[in-house]
């Protein structure tokens, strides 16, 4: 691992990695990856494609459980945790192909996040009519206030994208992990996307973004952590992973050695 | 000719029963469950031990007969978890074709092939409804009071977590829904209301073997739910009249001779089948599929 940055008096510590191992039938999807993950900053991932950043989102939520390694969660190990306890302990995401309540409408979408729901007579926090005000809310700030009734199914592909944030928006979780949530906007999308991101984070948001557009690389990241195959390259501010003539030649397939 | 339309109406009653709660878990659930029969095979079972042993009271046979055949969705929900999709319809399968073999060995209890005979009426309060229209208003009653209360539910903070699940299980965990919980209620509720209809169909008709209870029968369920239209509050409803009916409707056909119809019912079903897969995929009722 390059030693870019040691980060001298960084915020604190909401998610840390340590020597995180995934091996697929003999195949080190990640590999010994160490990473800690700050509070109230945005952290971007970036590395081409099979680089392990999606098989590290699902290690982190609990949807895979990893070969070796830890991951602490506000100090405590959450390996082995069931992914909808990971995800009432306060860590969200979003998924790289979607995964929209596709026949619900878009409305029931972002109510149905904010329910736990396990039993028929489950209590809800606040009210029912607390929670219809929130979602229009939500809807509103992602511009889908006139698809409140439409199937997640029948949206456009932009909207599709936003409904995709709007739910994560909708759940309390401390930290978000977003797999991609740009890929395919027009400009004027990617606009308003990073302008909700930054507002979410003025809120108290932590984030981790896989992000391959490097436009909007540079415009949120906070710090940037560089994955190759599966391994940690670098982690550091934007400026020093992105000047780094060795990186970009990696990410950008010119890779000889 | 009254007394034959009043039998029609209490079989549509039953039928409806058990394609409403087959939908709840194939529409909202998205489990594709071939033993639906079973638990309806456990309800008649159960309150038929019981009239015969012990007593005709339903509102004793009806608490019984839901917790046994909710205990033994057990053995659905299992598979339900682990399996999606193709995988888990081998398992009902399986578990079907093993229940059937049950119902017909197990004689002390089901009366093995020639099933139990002389099930006194069910009874409430010591009034016995013996009387068929009495007993359609029962059906009726019943059924009317299954439909309100799955409405609810899957107008519910829980139909939603439960529609959620069926579109995507991966999301719904990342959204914190406790997923297994959710199945294994939502397969209890369904099985333990299926079971009431097995009530309804022992005390009504006074004799049951396995024969109602097979892959046939859970077929035919499967096929109402189609028909109607899946994830639908009206299909599972249409989709019993329909099939129900149809056999009826055959027999007053009068160039067909008695000896054909069995044959004949079993080539319009599957023409029916083909030509509504083909025009209206999502059912009959399809249109209104994801309302809730």
């Amino acid at each position: 691992m390059l030693q870019v940055s040691k980060a001298p008096g960084s915020p604190a510590t909401l998610l840390e990695i340590a020597n995180l191992t995934k091996s697929f039938d003999g195949v080190k999807a990640v590999e010994d990856v160490s990473l800690r993950l700050r509070e109230g900053i945005i952290t971007t991932l970036v590395g081409p494609n099979g680089a392990g950043k999606t098989t590290l989102f699902n290690l982190i939520t609990g949807h895979l459980r990893p070969t070796s390694g830890d991951i602490r969660w506000q100090d405590e190990s959450i390996v082995g945790t069931a992914p909808w306890k990971i995800a009432r302990l306060g860590v969200a995401r979003t998924f790289q192909d979607l995964r929209l309540f596709s026949h619900m409408t878009v409305f029931e979408n972002v109510l149905t996040v904010m329910e736990k729901s396990a039993w028929f007579w489950q209590s809800e926090a606040g009210s029912g009519a607390e929670r219809h005000q929130r979602v229009h809310e939500i809807l509103e700030a992602t511009g889908l206030q006139h698809n409140a009734g439409v199937r997640a199914n029948d949206l456009a592909y932009a909207e599709r994208k936003f409904l995709s944030m709007a739910r994560i928006m909708a759940t309390k979780a401390k930290m978000w992990l977003l797999d991609e949530p740009a890929s395919g906007l027009d400009p004027r999308s990617y606009e308003r996307f990073v302008t909700l991101l930054r507002g979410e984070v003025r809120r108290g948001i932590t984030i981790c973004i896989i992000e391959h557009n490097l436009e909007i690389v540079v415009s949120i990241s906070d710090r940037i952590s560089f994955l190759d195959q599966g391994r940690l390259l670098a982690d550091g501010e934007p400026e020093e992973i992105l000047g780094n003539p060795e990186l970009s030649s990696i990410y950008f397939g010119e890779r000889n050695s | 000719m009254i007394a034959y339309l009043v039998n029609l109406a209490t079989l549509v009653c039953i039928n409806a029963i058990l394609a409403i709660t087959l939908n709840f878990i194939m529409g909202y659930a998205g489990i594709f469950s071939l033993a639906h029969a079973v638990f309806f095979g456990v309800g008649a079972y159960v309150a038929a031990f019981i009239a015969l042993q012990w007593t005709d009271a339903l509102l004793l046979q009806l608490p019984a007969a839901m917790l046994i055949a909710g205990t033994i969705s057990a053995a659905l929900a299992l598979p339900a978890l682990r399996v999606r999709g193709d995988y888990f319809v081998a398992a009902s399968l399986g578990f079907q074709v093993l229940a059937a073999t049950v119902f017909s060995e197990w004689k002390s209890v089901t009366g093995g092939i020639g099933g139990l005979v002389g099930i006194p009426p069910a009874s409430i309060a010591g009034h016995a409804f013996s009387d068929p229209v009495q007993f359609l208003g029962l059906a009726g009653v019943t059924l009317a009071l299954v439909v309100v209360l799955t409405r609810a539910i899957v107008r519910s903070s829980f139909g939603r977590s439960l529609k959620a699940i069926r579109d995507s299980e991966s999301a719904a965990l990342a959204f914190g829904k406790n997923v297994a919980l959710i199945k294994t209620l939502s397969v209890f509720y369904s099985t333990a209301v299926c079971a009431v209809a097995g009530v309804l169909y022992a005390d009504y008709l006074s004799f049951i073997n396995v024969e109602s209870f097979t892959i046939d029968a859970s077929t035919l369920f499967m096929a109402m739910v189609i028909v109607g239209g899946i994830g639908t509050v009206w299909g599972p409803i249409v989709g019993a009249v329909l099939l129900t009916l149809l056999p009826a409707a055959l027999t007053y056909l009068p160039f067909l001779p008695r000896t054909e119809i069995g044959s004949v019912q079993q080539m319009v079903y599957g023409l029916a089948m083909v030509l509504l897969m083909i025009f209206k995929p999502d059912g009959l009722m399809g249109a209104k599929r994801g309302e809730a």
